[in-house]
């Protein structure tokens, strides 16, 4: 379920500075290390012919 | 093209035996997105094309209903719309979070049609033939479509109004709903916001074809008006899609109270020079700081929010949320009951802290929530892994993102938890078979599941049950808001479970 928009709260927006700070540094770690992750498991798709795969996708527009 | 119809004049001019909406004197609204996807498949020879895949998506749709066009046990309608473009309408919702919901379960089913097309395909040229079904709103020869919000707007609010006061904050609000997309010129926050300005004529009607006006409101005209948004991308993350629907209801909420009260809202002082320009400029530059024109003729109530006239994004937005803040204030309740699920101080601190985060250029922060952040976030990462990686690699990433059968991105970044939800799967399974409950949407998925579950033969429009085999039979539903069935609606349900038994005792 939505938590985050069926309860009320903001209690979570009061850290420390320090605490802050240790936290992004950590956190942009993860990212990094998460985002090589995510590269490697889209390697799969980058093997095919990207301009081929790219301009496969031609149609007439809707709307 | 349906003409601008400015029906003000209908206002107080309500018949004797209209029969109004308990909704109408409340801020309630009804939403609905509409949602085209772009087809194509790869590793075939040129045996199959991506029209033929359309047609085979919707094969068993046409065996069930012998029509490209139906509506669904949610209440949703699908269809196959011109351009072999596969299109999903939600059913009318109440509350952004079912929106998205039923936005999402449109994509499973999207997603299990193309599964069931490209299993049949496989065993005609090869295994290797991949469907791809693309949420996104351009393809590689710059054909563009769409995804369509509708706001059921009141009345008494004019066109001429509405366009002036919200077109802005929609030009503006792609610093958080655009989806992002890599182009020959650079990276741009919105998909549509090049090809907008082909259909526009400045001169007279120039909001037209940001915001479609056609004057069919599928509930009472004397009461509502069906504001038809076209100027949005299609969004995966489901953040950008709740927060697209829930700021511009409040955006919309402000507008229709001022009118009510004949109080200028304060938007009108947004009104730009010339909205195309604004809205391309705005595409390009993620730091929201470029700055545009303001209109001359601009309403000033208080010009201390900009720079002599001009202005950038973030400064428009801040004006929007400011008012809106300002107004939530003043009339807390009627706003908080607006939305039955959603926690509107929520809202508006996530759309504070998008503007901040977005002043403080950090794409990072935002990527676990935009589509454009989390795509530029990516894009980035690949150039640091290779500074050679060229464009075309890019731009199939950045496809692959938008396929919702066979792309690896999205799902691969939810995994990893780089992206938030706010549905779960649970969520979304049962809203593929359920349709909102407190709207006129659940008669509609009632009425479709009964004549799917005896086999009878139906046909619907946003307001009409029409029963066709074996008896005729037909229900009007004109107020969005009403889920509570009548007498009417009853007996036609009963009459279909005895058409039922009679067709079993004649075989």
């Amino acid at each position: 379920m939505p938590q985050q928009y069926t309860q009320h709260g903001s209690q979570a927006r009061q850290q420390h500075e320090d605490t802050q700070a240790d936290l992004q540094q950590a956190q942009t770690e993860t990212h990094v290390d998460a985002l090589d992750a995510v590269l490697d498991d889209i390697a799969g798709t980058l093997e095919t012919n990207a301009q081929d795969y790219v301009n496969s996708f031609v149609q007439q527009g809707g709307e | 093209m349906p003409q601008l119809r400015d029906s003000a004049t209908r206002a107080g001019s309500h018949g004797a035996d209209t029969v109004h909406s308990p909704q109408f004197g409340t801020g309630a609204r009804i939403f609905g997105i509409e949602t085209e996807y772009g087809v194509a498949i790869t590793g075939v020879d040129r045996h199959v094309d991506a029209r033929q895949v359309a047609a085979m998506m919707f094969q068993p749709v046409v065996t069930q209903t012998r029509s490209t066009n139906t509506y669904l046990r949610n209440g949703a309608r699908l269809y196959l719309d011109v351009g072999s473009h596969p299109e999903y309408a939600t059913a009318e919702t109440r509350d952004p979070l079912d929106t998205l919901t039923q936005d999402l379960a449109g994509e499973w089913a999207i997603r299990q049609l193309a599964n069931q097309a490209q299993q049949r395909i496989r065993e005609r040229v090869g295994r290797d033939a991949t469907v791809h079904v693309f949420k996104n709103n351009v393809d590689s020869a710059g054909h563009a479509f769409g995804c369509h919000e509708n706001y059921l707007v009141r009345r008494y609010v004019p066109l001429t109004v509405i366009e002036r006061e919200l077109l802005p904050f929609l030009i503006t609000r792609q610093l958080f709903t655009g989806a992002g997309r890599a182009t020959g010129h650079g990276f741009e926050l919105s998909q549509r916001a090049d090809y907008l300005d082909e259909a526009v004529s400045s001169a007279t009607t120039r909001a037209r074809p940001m915001v479609n006006t056609r004057d069919e409101p599928h509930a009472d005209p004397e009461e509502f008006r069906r504001l038809h948004v076209i100027i949005g991308d299609s969004n995966r993350s489901q953040f950008a899609t709740f927060m697209k629907l829930a700021t511009t209801h409040l955006v919309l909420g402000v507008i229709e109270a001022s009118v009510r009260a004949g109080r200028p809202s304060g938007f009108g002082s947004c009104t730009l020079a010339d909205p195309n320009a604004a809205n391309r400029a705005i595409s390009r530059d993620i730091t929201g700081a470029f700055t545009v024109r303001l209109a001359a003729d601009r309403d000033e109530t208080d010009a201390a929010w900009h720079r002599h006239g001009v202005a950038s994004a973030l400064d428009i937005q801040q004006r929007y949320l400011d008012i809106v803040k300002q107004k939530v204030r003043a009339d807390r309740d009627t706003i908080a009951r607006s939305l039955p699920r959603t926690d509107i101080d929520q809202v508006l601190a996530d759309w504070q802290d998008l503007l901040d985060l977005v002043a403080a250029q950090d794409v990072d922060a935002l990527a676990d929530r935009l589509d454009w952040a989390a795509k530029y976030r990516l894009f980035e990462a690949m150039r640091r892994h290779d500074p050679h990686v060229d464009t075309w690699r890019i731009q199939q990433v950045d496809m692959d993102y938008h396929d919702i059968v066979n792309g690896n991105v999205y799902p691969s970044l939810i995994r990893r938890g780089m992206m938030r939800t706010l549905v779960g799967e649970r969520d979304v399974n049962g809203a593929v078979d359920n349709p909102p409950r407190d709207t006129r949407a659940a008669l509609r998925g009632r009425f479709v599941q009964t004549a799917l579950r005896y086999g009878l033969q139906f046909s619907c429009d946003w307001t009409r049950l029409t029963l066709t085999e074996p008896v005729h039979g037909e229900v009007v539903l004109l107020d969005p808001f009403d889920a509570c069935p009548t007498p009417r609606f009853e007996a036609l349900i009963a009459r279909m479970k005895q058409a039922d038994t009679v067709s079993e005792s004649l075989a």
